[in-house]
């Protein structure tokens, strides 16, 4: 449940915008001001709080249409800043100024002032929150407001990623209460209404501050079933789904001119993440030999059949500081049985591989059984929901093996943390990791972060199998969606249909 | 259409699927994990029904679903027939406030659905084979007491009960002798109904996650993951589809013609 988890924050590289659009003519622009874009999506959110586990649903409803922070994260992967006018950063990188817009204004009416920055921020490192990025916000130590239209951020210690981190805080209404099922925003759209188990409405905020939304409104319907989100593209029910969940679906719209697919940059990752603290997968050896007996290829090609990206991994093509690793402990069974020899296990032994219950896991654990039975290695598969992976995995680290999709960019610093759920610990790592944190330039981070993947990818801290495509599919009528990494985030506000 | 038809084409189904299940325990196409086929592969050639998303063989995936359908059907009616033997036996010999308790839970359980309260024990425990018997056999017992407190409530106030009292027959042989007797008809035409409707429990379960894990090939299960390929891969959702119909099917004709022999019989 990274994926809930962590989606709960998650922007997304990938998750940017294209933005398409323009040159339409006056008439045009007038009648598709008026249209309401209808969306399709799986992800119905949990709650409306992203700090709250409100899943990767309110992510994708939200995040920029109907909250925004500091900064916001741009289709190339740079930061811009959004409701921050300007900031300034003191010589020895511990101390950030922010001077906020003028003119801001939340839904409810009432002007943005330092005091809901704060706040905001505090939402996010509560012990409470269930927000992913936390831990990357430990660093602050202070948050002042000398005024209303400055904050003033104290770092106990250099952070690059600092700004990066500060565009998945949403700057929400310090005084609003309960915001699991209401909203108070200052984006392009504000909260319509929310039928659970159905549709969520956004409509266009009046008082925006910024360039308005080019229609009027977004209604995002909720399918369980992959099968009835495709059905209600096809009779027009909605107008964009906004990721396709299996290959074999989209030939009915690749052959129909009506339609546009759209082949999109992702990052979310299926991983077969090891508990490394305990036995037999403390041993790297023994990682290496489960990574080499899997051909994650066939696995891939198996679920998305031509689509999809081999991952050697946990560095998405997005991430600055990509480098292909597939060749690192890849598919080589001789190799995986030399190696379990090695750990002292020439006759495999068996784990169990808490898989949740939903697609693709089931399939995939399948697979995996079906290989690591060719090197002697018994696989017992155990179903849980997500709910379940979330209190026995995540929180009590209750496991030897695991499956689970993560669908945040930049998220290899995570093996830099001891503690995080897989347990992955080698102190050059986190070392490595920490260094390129405190780096002076995105250089040094870059070079830092490329050393420390590498190591990770060869200690097989985890087994990265794959890299999900993200397929958007939308009726011709449609320009100015978001292509990329959609399961995070999905900016509405650019949407035109003609 | 005769009694008898219902109850012949009734055996020939669950025969067909019995034996389809026999053979698989002596020989099977592919070895299940056998994942060498090619994604999606068509019908024909080495699989006679195509392949599935991993490459496996999908006539083997049916064949083993078979026994996962039968063994289920099999183990709730046990479950369901031994608890709701006794829970009714019970209940019927019960007068009284006892008598007027035991029909009210026993109510209270029919009103709950099966498919819920499966899946309720199923989720508190885990998702596994045994685990779902279990609760569709718990599920089951509760219809079948309700049904055995009124068929035993009848047999007792016959009068062969009160001339076999007066002959001073101990209720223990009583029982033996001529309740469970005049009762089993009954019984057996509603545990034949039961069998079937624990085969779709079961494949319900499958369908939602609850069933029998992976990689074991639950026709629910097939069904579900046959429902993202049913445009370029059709015989991969419409093969289990037809299994589970043959083997309802042919469960509740066994079912009808056994009932209309009963009915037959009392006239």
């Amino acid at each position: 449940m990274l994926r809930t988890l962590a989606a709960v924050t998650a922007l997304g590289l990938a998750g940017a915008l294209a933005a398409c659009g323009g040159g339409d003519d006056d008439a045009t622009v007038k009648d598709s001001a008026a249209a309401v874009i209808q969306v399709g999506s799986v992800y119905e959110p949990q709650n409306l709080d992203n700090t709250a586990g409100g899943g990767q649903g309110v992510t994708e409803a939200l995040n920029g249409n109907v909250y925004e922070g500091l900064f916001k994260l741009t289709d190339t992967g740079t930061v811009e800043p959004l409701l921050a006018k300007e900031q300034k950063v003191s010589d020895d990188g511990l101390t950030y100024t922010f001077t906020l817009r003028d003119g801001v204004k939340f839904h409810s009416g009432k002007a943005l002032t330092s005091a809901d920055v704060k706040a905001s921020i505090e939402r996010v490192t509560a012990e409470n929150s269930k927000s992913a990025r936390k831990s990357n916000l430990a660093v602050i130590k202070t948050i002042t407001t000398p005024d209303d239209a400055t904050v003033v951020v104290q770092l106990s210690a250099r952070s690059i990623s600092f700004v990066y981190n500060l565009s998945y805080i949403w700057i929400v209404n310090a005084a609003a209460k309960d915001l699991t099922t209401t909203a108070d925003g200052t984006g392009p759209y504000k909260l319509g209404e929310w039928k659970r188990g159905s549709t969520l409405s956004l409509t266009k905020f009046d008082g925006y501050w910024g360039t308005p939304a080019k229609n009027a409104g977004v209604v995002f319907h909720y399918f369980t079933d992959a099968t009835a989100l495709n059905n209600a593209l096809l009779t027009n029910a909605v107008d964009v789904v906004t990721s396709e969940q299996s290959p074999d679906a989209l030939a009915q719209f690749t052959s129909n001119t009506a339609y546009k697919v759209n082949n999109g940059k992702g990052t979310t990752k299926l991983l077969l993440a090891f508990n490394d603290k305990v036995a037999p997968f403390d041993k790297p050896a023994v990682r290496q030999a489960i990574s080499a007996a899997i051909d994650d290829k066939k696995l891939l090609t198996s679920i998305w059949g031509d689509y999809g990206t081999p991952i050697g991994s946990m560095v998405p093509p997005t991430d600055p500081w990509y480098e292909d690793l597939t060749s690192v402990n890849a598919y080589d069974p001789a190799v995986a049985k030399q190696k379990l020899a090695e750990a002292g296990l020439p006759n495999g032994f068996s784990f169990t591989l808490d898989t949740p219950s939903y697609d693709p896991h089931p399939t995939a654990a399948t697979f995996i059984k079906s290989e690591l039975a060719k090197v002697g290695v018994t696989v017992n598969i155990n179903t849980i929901t997500a709910d379940e992976w979330y209190t026995k995995v995540y929180q009590k680290r209750d496991f030897q093996a695991t499956m689970q999709e993560h669908v945040n960019d930049r998220d290899v610093v995570w093996y830099g943390d001891p503690d995080f759920y897989w347990g992955y610990s080698n102190p050059q790592v986190t070392a490595w990791i920490k260094q390129a944190e405190e780096a002076r330039t995105t250089d040094e981070q870059t070079a830092l972060l490329k050393q420390a993947n590498k190591q990770i990818a060869q200690d097989a801290a985890s087994d990265w199998l794959y890299l999900y495509p993200q397929i958007v599919v939308a009726s011709s009528k449609l320009s100015g969606y978001p292509l990329n990494g959609l399961n995070a985030q999905f900016f509405a506000y650019d949407i035109v249909k003609n | 259409m005769s009694k008898r038809l219902h109850l012949y084409i009734g055996l020939v189904l669950v025969l067909i699927v019995a034996g389809a299940v026999l053979v698989s325990y002596l020989w099977l196409p592919f070895a299940p994990d056998d994942t060498s086929g090619g994604r999606l592969a068509p019908p024909g050639g080495d699989h006679l029904l195509g392949t599935d998303k991993l490459g496996r063989d999908l006539l083997t995936q049916l064949l083993i679903g078979g026994r996962i359908a039968l063994g289920t059907a099999l183990g709730a009616v046990a479950v369901g027939g031994v608890l709701g033997l006794s829970a009714g036996l019970l209940a019927g010999f019960a007068t009284r406030w006892l008598d007027d308790a035991a029909a009210v839970v026993l109510d209270i359980l029919i009103a709950f659905p099966t498919l819920l309260l499966a899946m309720l024990i199923v989720a508190g425990s885990g998702a596994s084979l045994g685990t779902a018997i279990l609760a569709i056999g718990l599920a089951m017992a509760a219809i079948v007491a309700r049904l055995v407190r009124v068929l035993v409530k009848q047999v007792l106030g016959r009068d062969f009960i009160t001339a076999a009292r007066v002959a001073g027959v101990s209720w223990p042989r009583i029982v033996l002798s001529h309740v469970l007797p005049n009762i089993a008809p009954v019984l057996l035409v509603n545990l034949a109904l039961q069998a079937g409707l624990a085969v779709l429990a079961e494949a319900s379960l499958s369908y939602l996650g609850l069933g029998t894990p992976p990689p074991n090939a639950s026709w629910g299960r097939m069904l579900f993951e046959a429902q993202a390929t049913v445009l370029t891969s059709p015989v991969a959702a419409i093969a289990p589809g037809l299994a589970l119909v043959t083997l309802v099917i042919g469960m509740n004709l066994t079912a009808d013609g056994l009932r209309l022999g009963v009915s037959d019989a009392d006239r």
